[in-house]
């Protein structure tokens, strides 16, 4: 252990230690240095500084070497993250390339990562709807996992803490199994989203077509013009990182709130190696990281540590954190830490085309993709051979027609044609999966990454539940398509493995019961009161809505029990 | 089978081809720095003309003046598997001599009309290739067998695609022909539309 010099422990000693600086971590930061909490946010990648960072933001698309594709050399020495739809010319920068941060598919998993300040959250899709009871009591009520140990009442709040300063923009819809939040004005639908919205609703129970909800600046607020944000320009290249700070991530929002505090030390470059575990004081005292420049090992020491380092890498990290006390992980005394992973499935697809409302077409860009169709399956009762259900984005566009076909003055008048086609509509499958015991991450006990990790080794599959669900969102929306007269209907499946996704979750999740689970309903470890976990692998279960904003608001609610909990001594 | 899949399927039976040696004398290289190809000046000068008659110039630039032929070939060295290239040098001699066989000439003595026929012609037999590769199972093989050469097709189809592509993502394009906007600011979802009021 280098350098580890008495004189310096009071400058390695802080309040509170934050891993991770991305959707999640950078809210734990945010709310302790709100507070006052000396606090100290570790980031294992570099630094990105909002605006100043985003070197492709204002390209227009000519000034782009390869118009936006990437060299072959690229896409070839990074065969998983060029399966990500968002790995392009213009954001390459922002994702971990596959050769630099190696880990074993023992079973296929593309583990899309971002590692930087600010994470993912310069690369999500932006979508962000509310969980309901019928998500969190559905383990219960349904049989798989185990149960929640919150209702949706115990979050509520916190939902409206977080979408207040992060920015959400919709509709208040009134639908029970996606709750109504504290919106902006939401993007409205187009002339034939709307006309599908109508005709789901007059002819069909429970299934609504709804205006999608989006972490977009529609109309800002003071509190976002405070944050040094500007409203959402539609300019929809959101994944190079916005100089308006349109849309919410870390980066725009909670990392420079916090670092303008004072109490903040941000620390680029810091692997977190593990959490130090004390048996005498039967508590974490802080964490061992590796300087990834330096590759010194440095201890840093805090009263309460938060683990936001997403959800897999969550994991690693605890699985990594062995101590006398804790032979098989931190706080992994029921044995579960690493397993009941889940994911989501966006393997289905459907397209078609409309002929009616040719009069009409959209102008400008709409940032929030158009459509969102909640999840109608087995909401109010169990109707299907499967258990739990899929929401699904619904979008409908018009674009001018120009052919490809012949040569010369012609081939130019074709390319250059302004005449509009006929609408065409698209839809893909967001389904739930279902976490199991045989869906885990482990660590390998040779192999270790450049700072001398372990490396995580992936054993996540689908199964046949998610088939099932498959097949009956292709029939359902073909159904829905048909009977609202679309014609030319194609439903398309791809092979894609487990992780594409990006909405990983579980292996660290909540519980009432310590036997079944490595967190309180507090997102507290059950055996070590002064580590909480509020990323992805904390969740129980994972719902079909888009995770994030659940991420946000349980590390808000989180850190504010931590504080309390602080002041009484008890931490 | 979409023409993707089609490109990909030529590309593996091209694979294995030898690469022809360059029917050119001039052994000049290519004004554009290249990492991955071999063109020669003779090479790129037919590339620009395949380029230009596919993009002329007319009222407004065409390909020469956008210099889309070197945008092809950039794309060709920088964004294509290894095959696909080979494909494309040997695509270029065989096109040579398709032309030579066919006319005595080389392409750029041809006139503008017999050069637009004879891109049209082996436009054709693409069309009817990929016309009888979407009847059959992806997973075969198109046992396609035409006038021109697999190469030639591949050839001709590279540097359609691209300069298509250079031409349509060209600041003279997305400024003048379609106007991109970098910021538009607004989302109207319902905004009239007439038809042909564009044209």
């Amino acid at each position: 252990m280098a350098n580890l010099n008495i004189d310096s422990v009071k400058d390695r000693t802080f309040d509170a230690i934050v891993i991770g600086s991305g959707m999640s971590g950078g809210w734990a930061a945010k709310e302790f240095t709100d507070k006052g909490l000396k606090t100290l946010i570790l980031e294992r990648g570099r630094d990105v500084k909002h605006i100043k960072d985003y070197p492709t933001t204002n390209m227009y698309p000519w000034e782009f070497e390869h118009r936006g594709q990437l060299p072959m050399a690229i896409q070839e020495a990074n065969p998983i993250v060029n399966r990500c739809y968002a790995f392009g010319e213009s954001a390459a920068h922002f994702f971990v390339k596959d050769a630099e941060h190696p880990y074993i598919q023992d079973k296929p998993f593309d583990w899309i990562r971002g590692y930087q300040v600010g994470g993912k959250s310069l690369l999500w899709a932006r979508q962000t709807q509310r969980w309901s009871d019928f998500d969190f009591e559905g383990p219960a009520r349904d049989g798989f996992a185990v149960d929640w140990p919150i209702r949706y009442k115990d979050i509520a709040p916190w939902y409206s803490y977080v979408e207040k300063f992060a920015g959400i923009s919709g509709n208040r819809d009134g639908i029970a199994e996606l709750p109504d939040g504290e919106f902006l004005p939401a993007f409205p639908l187009n002339t034939v989203e709307e006309y599908f919205s109508k005709h789901v609703k007059s002819n069909y129970k429970n299934r609504y077509v709804i205006s999608a909800r989006c972490a977009h600046l529609s109309t800002p607020n003071q509190i976002h013009l405070d944050q040094g944000r500007v409203q959402c320009q539609r300019r929809t290249i959101c994944e190079r990182g916005c100089p308006f700070g349109g849309y919410f991530s870390a980066n725009a929002s909670t990392i420079p709130w916090a670092l303008k505090s004072g109490h903040a030390t941000l620390r680029p470059f810091s692997v977190v190696e593990s959490i130090i575990y004390d048996d005498k004081l039967g508590k974490a005292t802080g964490v061992r990281v590796i300087d990834t420049n330096t590759k010194e090992a440095i201890e840093y020491h805090a009263k309460v540590i938060f683990v936001n380092a997403a959800a897999l890498n969550t994991n690693l990290i605890l699985l990594n954190s062995k101590s006398h006390r804790f032979p098989n992980g931190l706080g992994n005394d029921s044995g579960v830490l690493g397993k009941y992973v889940a994911f989501h499935n966006y393997s289905a697809h459907i397209g078609a085309q409309y002929d009616g409302a040719k009069e009409w077409t959209t102008d400008g860009r709409n940032p929030a993709g158009g459509g969102y169709i909640p999840r109608f399956r087995n909401v109010y009762k169990q109707e299907t051979d499967f258990l739990r259900g899929y929401a699904s984005g619904f979008s409908a566009y018009r674009y001018p027609e120009r052919s490809w076909d012949g040569v010369g003055s012609s081939l130019k008048n074709n390319l250059a044609n302004k005449e509009l086609g006929p609408w065409h509509v698209g839809s893909h499958m967001m389904g739930e999966t279902i976490p199991k015991e045989t869906n885990f991450v482990s660590l390998d006990d040779k192999q270790k990454d450049a700072w001398g990790v372990p490396l995580l080794k992936m054993n996540v599959d689908y199964d046949d539940n998610d088939e099932k669900m498959k097949k009956d969102y292709i029939e359902q929306l073909t159904e829905m398509f048909t009977s609202a007269g679309f014609t030319n209907i194609q439903a398309s499946t791809d092979q894609r493995a487990p992780g594409l996704d990006i909405h990983e979750m579980g292996g660290a999740r909540m519980g009432n019961d310590p036997k079944t689970s490595i967190l309180n309903k507090w997102n507290q470890v059950h055996s070590v009161k002064n580590v909480f976990v509020t990323d992805g692998a904390s969740m129980t279960s994972t719902s079909c809505q888009n995770p994030s904003l659940t991420y946000m608001a349980f590390t808000a609610r989180a850190a504010d029990y931590a504080m309390s909990e602080m002041k009484k001594g008890n931490l | 089978m979409d023409r993707r899949t089609v490109i990909k399927n030529l590309a593996l039976i091209i694979g294995g081809a030898a690469l022809l040696p360059a029917c050119s004398q001039d052994k000049a290289k290519s004004k554009v720095a290249l990492k991955n190809i071999d063109i020669s000046a003779d090479q790129e000068q037919l590339i620009g003309e395949v380029s230009e008659t596919i993009i002329p110039k007319t009222t407004t630039p065409g390909a020469k003046d956008l210099l889309l032929h070197l945008f092809v070939l950039k794309m060709v060295d920088d964004c294509y598997k290894k095959e696909d290239q080979q494909a494309f040098v040997a695509g270029g001699s065989h096109f040579a001599d398709a032309v030579q066989k066919q006319y005595g000439k080389t392409f750029d003595q041809l006139d503008a009309k017999t050069r637009e026929l004879f891109l049209l012609d082996i436009e054709k037999e693409i069309q009817a290739e990929m016309l009888e590769a979407a009847k059959r199972d992806s997973a075969t093989v198109p046992r396609f067998v035409g006038k021109y050469s697999a190469e030639t097709r591949k050839f001709y189809s590279m540097v359609k695609r691209q300069t298509i592509n250079g031409y349509t993502n060209s600041k003279y394009f997305m400024t003048n022909i379609v106007v991109y906007e970098l910021v538009p600011g607004r989302y109207n979802a319902r905004f009239p539309y007439k038809l042909k009021q564009a044209v």
